[in-house]
């Protein structure tokens, strides 16, 4: 007995040794959420950006000079534990990646005040496309917003909508709701009725009732915004209410590799909306496979590496690597603050030469950022599964921001309002 | 507003017979599985008085052990086999670790140790399997998954293979348990237990072996529900939420009765659908299947404190 306390004693200081060391370099905590309800989309997304941080530690010793402190706090994507780990790691991050529109929404204001950037690539409140008012918070490289508009033009291609019936199926979460004012707007717009069919929690692998309800209304699509273990419960019950699969379009969350493969041929024609897109042959995979796989430091395997999310996870964290690097070559300093960071994130230049140099080829669309536009708007692909894999069926599709534009701004002013005093970025040009 | 709530529901109804159909059948293959995993808190409630807060992460548990070791090369109906045998150590294991230190403890310890159960469940399943949705055997284990396309009304009635499978699985397990409990004698020493504990104990009933029995039985109770959600939706960490879509049918048939287990399964599982489709989505926006369920058993408790089949609870003061 006394050999194992001695033993779990020695355990804990070599633990606390080894997060000491690892500690020195850039802090990038990440509130990830390997377990729980949502943990199989999870997974896939968390190992992506965990191997392109471990690959650039390992291959060019961090990003300019500087190593990188990729840690994670698990939320099990539950909005309480999330504001617990951000406060945890607060103090000497230089960004946070809150991975829910839920914790987004909750730690917005905290930012705010703690001034640390929050990045929330493709998630979270799309005002926050407004970078005066939301000074702090990014979603690069493209909104929930953009997301929807891709979605009713990809639809509007193969015809009118005027008079059209599209069902809105999406988890009762603020992640679901989220799209509802810009798809209400280009309901009107276009002409089309928009039925809202939330999916509770406890409901998301139960989905009958939802589907009888889709089976009632008979829409001509069916939208989804989906999460987690939703998606696959609708998948399947699409399926089993033959419903024309090629009828039903989700946002990027919902085109997960791993939910398609349980209905496999019986899903063929889904298609999903998507700013990544995986390249095998793309060099940035086999440096992860040469520094990260083969040093045996990847929780990830072969199949998962193929897949949209890995994929998405790593130009999450190259994205996060770009604002990083743009914000030391301008502050001519490897070790950057918060402050420094919003800055970088604010100027990220990513044209196709650059994503070339990073070698991300093929895997994520051009875009830009500026102190007004947090969020790049980069458009995406349109994504087929073809009964293996996911594959683009659309050129790129870029969202018609400029439509929506005046509700991103009246949005941001409202949320501001709500939370006055809220400070705006008065040094913005534009 | 009175239309709504009053007439045009039934006239629904009456309009599309076909339809109304499906939806008492969604309903029907939704509450077997409740009453299912009702029935398992209600058997160890029975002999043990501990509300077993782990019986969704055994369903979980159970789910993911089959289709790990089927991952692993080993043939399907074999896994079967070997998943039953580590429920089975399981309840051997939860017995001897963590009930047997408690016994004659207060019913809200043995409660608290249950959600430790639970924890632990949790984290060594995901080490064991990780978090990722995986694929249910259910070809592999001969459960067809087509549809049968039947015409009532000369409308459209969809009932999935796999539906018709489990609901006949649980309902032919429903009756083995209750032929198990009524004319065997570990049955009725179950029932015994329940009924009075003192006296079962001094008639010579093994409190140690009735609690790894029913463990046992609610882990393979836990492995049949498993196979069913997991071959609708695939097999992941969510699955544990469905168990509590049981309590409500826990505080409607009342938490020691096998037939109100069974009822009220099937009661909420039909209602809650109806009252989706023809009341809850044109009025109220939908979703109301998850608050539904907890509404209707508060209205029973209001009237009958011990549920719908519950004994009535009397005590001398």
């Amino acid at each position: 007995m006394k050999q194992f306390a001695r033993l779990a004693a020695a355990a804990v200081v070599a633990s606390l040794g080894a997060g000491a060391a690892i500690a020195e370099g850039l802090y990038t905590p990440n509130l990830s959420y390997r377990t729980g309800p949502f943990a199989a989309t999870g997974i896939p997304l968390m190992n992506g950006q965990a191997d392109y941080m471990a690959m650039l530690n390992a291959r060019d010793g961090g990003i300019g000079g500087a190593m990188i402190d990729f840690e994670e706090c698990e939320t099990g994507y539950s909005t309480e534990k999330g504001v617990e780990c951000y406060e945890k790691t607060k103090g000497k991050a230089i960004v946070t990646q809150p991975w829910s529109t839920g914790i987004t929404l909750q730690v917005l204001p905290k930012t705010n005040v703690d001034e640390i950037p929050i990045l929330a690539p493709g998630y979270g409140f799309s005002p926050m496309a407004d970078g005066k008012v939301f000074q702090w918070a990014f979603n690069i490289p493209a909104g929930y917003w953009d997301a929807a508009d891709m979605i009713v033009q990809y639809i509007e291609g193969q015809g009118s909508l005027d008079g059209k019936k599209i069902v809105f199926l999406h988890l009762d979460h603020p992640f679901g709701k989220e799209p509802l004012p810009l798809m209400e707007s280009l309901a009107e717009q276009k002409g089309f009725e928009l039925v809202p069919v939330p999916v509770g929690l406890k409901e998301m692998q139960n989905q009958s009732a939802q589907w009888l309800q889709i089976r009632r209304e008979r829409p001509d699509y069916v939208v989804m915004w989906g999460w987690g273990a939703m998606n696959a419960g609708a998948i399947t019950e699409a399926v089993k209410t033959k419903f024309p699969m090629e009828n039903m379009l989700g946002v990027w969350w919902a085109g997960h590799d791993a939910d398609l493969k349980i209905v496999g041929e019986d899903g063929k024609g889904y298609k999903s909306i998507s700013w990544s897109f995986p390249n095998a042959d793309a060099p940035v995979m086999a440096d992860i496979k040469t520094h990260v796989v083969d040093a045996g430091n990847s929780q990830s395997n072969e199949e998962e590496m193929s897949g949209v999310f890995y994929s998405r996870g790593i130009i999450i964290s190259a994205i996060l690597g770009e604002g990083i690097a743009t914000a030391q070559k301008h502050f001519d300093t490897a070790e950057i603050d918060p402050g420094q960071l919003r800055w970088g994130l604010e100027n990220i230049n990513m044209t196709e030469e650059r994503i070339s140099e990073l070698g991300l080829d093929g895997m994520v669309p051009p875009f830009s950022t500026s102190c007004s536009n947090h969020t790049g708007h980069s458009g995406g692909w349109m994504l087929e599964w073809d009964g293996e894999k996911f594959v683009k069926v659309s050129d790129l599709l870029t969202a018609n921001v400029d439509n929506y534009a005046e509700l991103i701004a009246s949005s941001a002013s409202e949320y501001a309002d709500a939370n006055a005093p809220w400070p705006v970025n008065e040094d913005c040009e534009g | 507003m009175l239309n709504d709530i009053f007439v045009a529901p039934f006239v629904d109804m009456f309009a599309a017979p076909d339809f109304l159909m499906q939806v008492l059948w969604e309903g029907l293959v939704s509450g077997i599985l409740y009453a299912l995993i009702a029935l398992g808190f209600v058997l160890i409630y029975r002999s043990s008085r501990i509300f077993n807060f782990a019986q969704g992460i055994m369903v979980v548990f159970a789910a993911l052990t089959l289709v790990g070791l089927h991952a692993m090369g080993v043939p399907a109906w074999i896994c079967i086999l070997l998943t039953l045998g580590v429920m089975f150590v399981l309840a051997v294991v939860i017995e001897r670790v963590v009930l047997r230190p408690l016994v004659g403890q207060p019913d809200i310890i043995l409660f608290m140790a249950t959600i430790g159960i639970t924890l632990f469940l949790i984290g060594l399943g995901e080490i064991i399997f990780g978090g990722e949705n995986k694929v249910m055997i259910t070809e592999e284990l001969g459960i067809p998954t087509g549809s049968v396309l039947l015409e009532p009304f000369g409308g459209l009635l969809i009932l999935e293979q796999k539906d018709i499978t489990a609901v006949i699985v649980a309902a032919l397990l429903v009756v083995g348990l209750l032929i198990f409990l009524n004319k065997t004698r570990m049955g009725r020493a179950i029932r015994a237990l329940g009924d009075d504990h003192q006296a079962a104990l001094s008639v010579g009933i093994s409190l140690q072996t009735i609690w790894v029995l029913v463990w046992f039985i609610a882990g393979i109770i836990a492995l049949v529900t498993g196979i069913a959600w997991g071959a609708r939706a695939g097999v992941s960490f969510a699955l544990e939420v469905i168990a509590y879509k049981a309590l409500p049918v826990l505080m409607l048939g009342g938490l020691e009765s096998i037939t109100g287990a069974i009822i009220g399964g099937l009661m909420i599982g039909m209602l809650e659908k109806l009252f989706e489709i023809y009341w809850g989505q044109p009025l109220l926006g939908g979703n109301t299947e998850t608050w539904f369920a907890f509404v209707l058993a508060l209205i029973v408790l209001l009237f009958r404190p011990q549920g719908l089949f519950g004994e009535r609870i009397i005590e001398r003061v």
